[in-house]
């Protein structure tokens, strides 16, 4: 059971801020709320008594999204359902319509914050890989001689580990910047137990460019989460494929490079089974959604053998 | 602590309210505005029982503080239709059938709702996406989505409002589409469970439980707690004033831990007082000194000579033994052209009711002590009751309420002890509604089985001797073990004629959590093994695992396992109707492979994908590209 004695909704970021740095020593900031409510429970944290709640997400700053040349500010209030259903968001942030549509439910997208996802941390978040391919960086505010100042640093660096961040005391992230990717394929995968409601196991975001001839790769990016303390790109495996031709052979080559990187504490042979198809699959799914045709099961399996 | 004020709509209504900033919009709901129609199921975002529409959006109401309600408009179950009248889809569950327990029901309905207010044409698979986030344990989804496609057609106008109404009456109702008569309390939320219940003067009871699996109880001090302001009494098992123990066999199990704990979650103490957050907070005031003991956690290790000993009727640790022997199994082995043994093993595994234990307990004005519960066996708790309060039988009632899932979870009396008990003491109603992760560690589980197997057969498929031994974890109380493998033994070798045979079936004391009811109560250990039997028995014979139990199955006139005559026998039409149903292609099982044509093809489940949301994300890339 999660209690508290103050629930604070600040409507402007320097309120927000001013309460965010009064809020007495444990107090916690909350956007959608769907990792702090769940977190107060037997089994996790147990009962945790907050003396302050500063809920961000009436801040007028922080809604929304701005397209500023070839990168888009996703402010802090932006929840996943919006990735689904926007259509410039899904124009130019082509993975994030499948990460969205595999992320929870449809109910808990409509609460649930990119930013939230990203501050949690969690090794499977499944909001970290596909900002990673779209290099994200975060911007977080704080208050300095009652100014509001802001620092960026990459998502990448960000994210220290398991529900470790380089977020310091007083600040608030208030948005994500990120790549915009028009004419990128994107893909999203996803191991779990079941289709709604299940953090993945292991979750795999990718980006692909092809050429005009449809057979080279000019641009891709990869990334993994679930196979240690933080999801991570896969440099080298866009460097191994980045102006190739496109070959099933290469793909399957390069996919089983992953395999080698699962640090995760638990399950560890099963997820590397798992990584190694799983970004071939992302790969494929990739250029499917650019319109080439789908792979039958049969050939992706004949390749991994 | 300062209070909230919070303005918001509910169901076109204005309403004000202070209320303590921790609450959450379920809280705010059903607590403060009586709308119980929303369920908690979980409190976790898990299971969509708690489903509200907030400003048009559908969202889980157990992960959205309360403060952010302010100024929103909220539409609940309630405020679909008008009092007295039901909306489309809340008609569609009534007339498919698309509630059983209902406790899914009212949430299933929003859910429902929302998918067909965001896509009114939302084909079948979109539907079931949309509506992901819902979870059912009864019904299957299949009557559900029947009843959302019948809804959707019925709004579009491509089906009549007739469409809604039950399927013509027939002369029986066997065999017929029958329609529920409590649906329509189920699809509008009007139902109460226990959960949902109130009285006046109502206090609340929160339970300490044990973080050990075997421990004795050294001391137990609850003076903080007592002292706590609006807490009214803390119980222990010194407050029993009768011969305490519950069970459905033996009753060996405490209101509330008595010198020892034996499993990880068992009630040690319980708190009454004004409110759940100061029961739990006095429930963490309270002291407990245990010395913890050695425990048992593997049924083998149960058996093994010299294991610490779980109860102390029971030296041996087991429960129960349940032998069955029929003719001669050294003959029949003798007889045998193949002798085929393996081992078999099943797992614990939860019931997963959407309704968490809830009751309420009263002393009315004539001393009756008073249950309300959703208990499975309330004549048989009565009088358990009735010995553990020290009482006669007419001066204890158990009412039961509504049973938003049981599946054999609930019949067993783990709490309905500690609200009487509270009840005496205070002379007030006293209600406690577990949470998810209680019911988890406090309630019976599905016996975690282990089967050795030995079939002796003829070349041509005929079992000649089965020699079978089950060894079940009955966890730290007996609750329903006896029962479980008395039908495991009982229906041990299938519905197959066995001459020669020897069964055995064994439960055991062990400090896990503890066993109990769960559907088929030990039918399906014993079937999981015998029916792999057959299988891999028609395989090394080259057999059609049709023929091979055809071959061995009871007819009219056959000896069961335990030597009853049958007057009839039903599997040959059971056969028969599988067979053609399945589309069987005949043959050994070794025959068939990926290119067997009963794969696949009509009545078949399909696997899940996100196929639709994939389709209308592509879609919405393409508009977008022609757009811009
Ligand atoms: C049933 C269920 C299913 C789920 N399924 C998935 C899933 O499929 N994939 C997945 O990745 N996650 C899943 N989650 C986890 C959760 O929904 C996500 O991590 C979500 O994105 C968190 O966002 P939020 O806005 O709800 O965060 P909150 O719970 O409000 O906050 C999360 C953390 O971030 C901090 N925080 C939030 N916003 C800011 C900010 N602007 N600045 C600084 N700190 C901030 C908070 O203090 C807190 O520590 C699921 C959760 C539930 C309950
Ligand atoms: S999802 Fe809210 S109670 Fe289960
Ligand atoms: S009817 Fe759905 S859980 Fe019982």
């Amino acid at each position: 059971m999660l209690t508290c004695d103050t629930y604070l909704m600040p409507t402007t970021l320097k309120d927000a801020l001013q309460v965010w740095a009064d809020a007495p020593e444990g107090s916690r900031l909350v956007a959608g709320a769907t990792d702090i409510l769940p977190w107060a429970r037997d089994g996790r944290a147990g009962d945790v008594h907050l003396p302050c709640m500063v809920d961000i997400t009436r801040v007028s700053e922080l809604q929304g999204y701005e397209v500023q040349g070839d990168r888009v500010r996703l402010n802090a209030n932006m929840v996943f359902q919006q990735f689904l259903e926007d259509e410039t968001l899904i124009r130019l942030l082509p993975n994030m319509p499948y990460c969205a549509a595999w992320f929870a439910d449809d109910q808990i997208r409509q609460q649930a914050t990119l930013v939230g996802n990203i501050v949690n941390a969690s090794p499977a978040g499944d909001g970290l890989p596909p900002v990673l391919t779209l290099n994200g960086e975060i911007e977080l505010a704080r208050l300095q001689d009652g100014a509001v100042v802001t620092r960026r640093l990459p998502v990448a660096d960000f994210v220290t580990g398991p529900g470790r961040t380089e977020l310091d005391a007083g600040e608030i992230a208030t948005a994500v910047y990120v790549d915009a990717m028009e004419g990128y394929g994107g893909s999203f995968q996803k191991v779990g137990m079941r289709r709604s409601l299940v953090i993945s196991a292991v979750c795999c975001a990718a980006l692909v460019r092809t050429d005009a001839s449809g057979k080279v790769f000019e641009d891709i990016r990869l990334s993994i989460g679930g196979i240690g303390p933080r999801p991570i790109r896969l440099h080298d495996i866009e460097e191994m494929l980045r102006g190739q031709e496109m070959t099933r052979e290469l793909v399957a080559q390069a996919s089983l490079k992953p395999a080698e990187l699962v640090a995760s504490r638990s399950r560890v042979e099963y997820r590397r089974a798992v990584t190694s198809g799983f970004v071939e699959a992302a790969i494929e799914d990739a250029l499917v959604a650019l319109g080439a045709p789908k792979p039958e099961p049969e050939q992706r399996e004949t390749l991994n053998a | 602590m300062p209070d909230l004020n919070i303005d918001f709509t509910v169901n076109g209504r204005k309403v004000a309210r202070k209320v303590d900033p921790s609450r959450r919009l379920l809280d705010l709901l059903r607590d403060d505005l009586t709308l119980t129609g929303t369920k908690e199921g979980c409190g976790a975002g898990e299971c969509g029982t708690c489903s509200v529409f907030v400003d048009g959006k559908l969202v889980k109401s157990c992960l959205m503080p309360a403060a952010k309600a302010q100024g929103a408009d909220i539409e609940t179950v309630e405020g679909l239709a008008a009092p007295g009248e039901l909306t489309p889809v809340q008609r569609a569950f009534h007339k498919t059938g698309a509630s059983q327990c209902g406790f899914c029901i009212p949430g299933m309905v929003m859910a429902a709702t929302s998918a067909l207010r965001e896509n009114p044409n939302a084909g079948i698979e979109e539907i079931k996406e949309r509506m992901g986030g819902n979870i059912c344990r009864c019904t299957g989804y299949t009557k559900i989505f029947e009843a959302v496609e019948i809804a959707r057609d019925v709004i579009a106008g491509k089906l009549p409002q007739t469409a809604l109404n039950q399927d013509g009456a027939a002369s029986s109702f066997i065999g017929h589409n029958t329609r529920r008569l409590d649906a329509p309390s189920k699809v509008s939320g009007r139902l109460k469970y226990a959960g949902d219940m109130d009285m006046q003067g109502m206090l609340h009871m929160q339970v300490l439980r044990s973080p050990h699996a075997h421990a004795r109880i050294v001391k137990i001090d609850t003076s903080r707690a007592e002292a706590l302001p609006g807490v009214h009494c803390v119980i222990t098992s010194e407050d029993v004033p009768g011969t305490d123990g519950f069970g459905v066999f033996v009753h060996d199990q405490p209101i509330m831990a008595r010198g020892k704990v034996r499993h990880v979650g068992e009630a040690v103490a319980a708190v009454a007082a004004d409110t759940v957050r100061i029961a739990r907070e006095a429930t963490r005031l309270i002291e407990v000194e245990y010395e913890e003991l050695p425990g048992l956690y593997d049924p083998e290790d149960a058996l093994k000579e010299g294991a610490p000993v779980i109860h102390d009727y029971a030296a041996d640790n087991v429960v129960k033994h349940i032998p069955v022997r029929k003719g001669d199994i050294e003959k029949g082995f003798a007889e045998a052209d193949i002798i085929l043994t393996d081992d078999f093993s099943t797992q614990q595994v939860e019931h997963a009711y959407l309704e968490p234990e809830a009751g309420i307990a009263y002393v009315d004005h004539d001393d009756v002590v008073t249950v309300i519960s959703p208990s499975q066996n309330i004549t048989h708790h009565r009088h358990m009751l009735s010995h553990i309060i020290d009482k006669p039988i007419n001066k204890v009632r158990f009412i039961m309420s509504p049973v938003g899932g049981g599946f054999g979870g609930k019949e067993d009396m783990i709490y309905q002890g500690m609200l009487a008990l509270a009840a005496m003491k205070t002379h007030r109603p006293i209600k406690l509604v577990f949470t998810r992760e209680e019911s988890f560690i406090a309630s019976a589980k599905r016996h975690p089985s282990r089967t050795h197997y030995k079939m002796g057969l003829t070349r041509d498929g005929r079992i000649t001797a089965i020699e079978f031994s089950m060894l079940s974890d009955g966890g730290a109380y007996g609750m329903s073990s006896e029962g479980v493998m008395r039908k495991a033994a009982i229906l041990s070798c299938g519905p197959y004629e066995i001459h020669n045979l020897k069964v055995d079936t064994r439960v055991v004391y062990t400090n896990n959590t503890p066993s109990g009811a769960f559907r088929t109560f030990g039918g399906m250990q014993a079937q999981f093994a015998t029916e792999s039997m057959m299988d891999m028995a028609a395989e090394k014979l080259g057999l059609d695992p049709f023929e091979i139990r055809r071959r061995n199955m009871m007819k009219a006139g056959s000896l069961t396992h335990t030597q009853q005559k049958l007057n009839s026998a039903s599997i040959g039409t059971v056969l028969e109707a599988a067979e053609k149903a399945c589309r069987w292609e005949s043959g050994a099982p070794t025959v068939r492979g990926e290119t067997r044509g009963d794969l696949g093809g009509p009545d078949t489940r399909q696997p899940c994908t996100l196929g639709a949301r994939f389709a209308e994300a592509a879609t919405q890339i393409e508009k977008a590209k022609v757009a811009s």
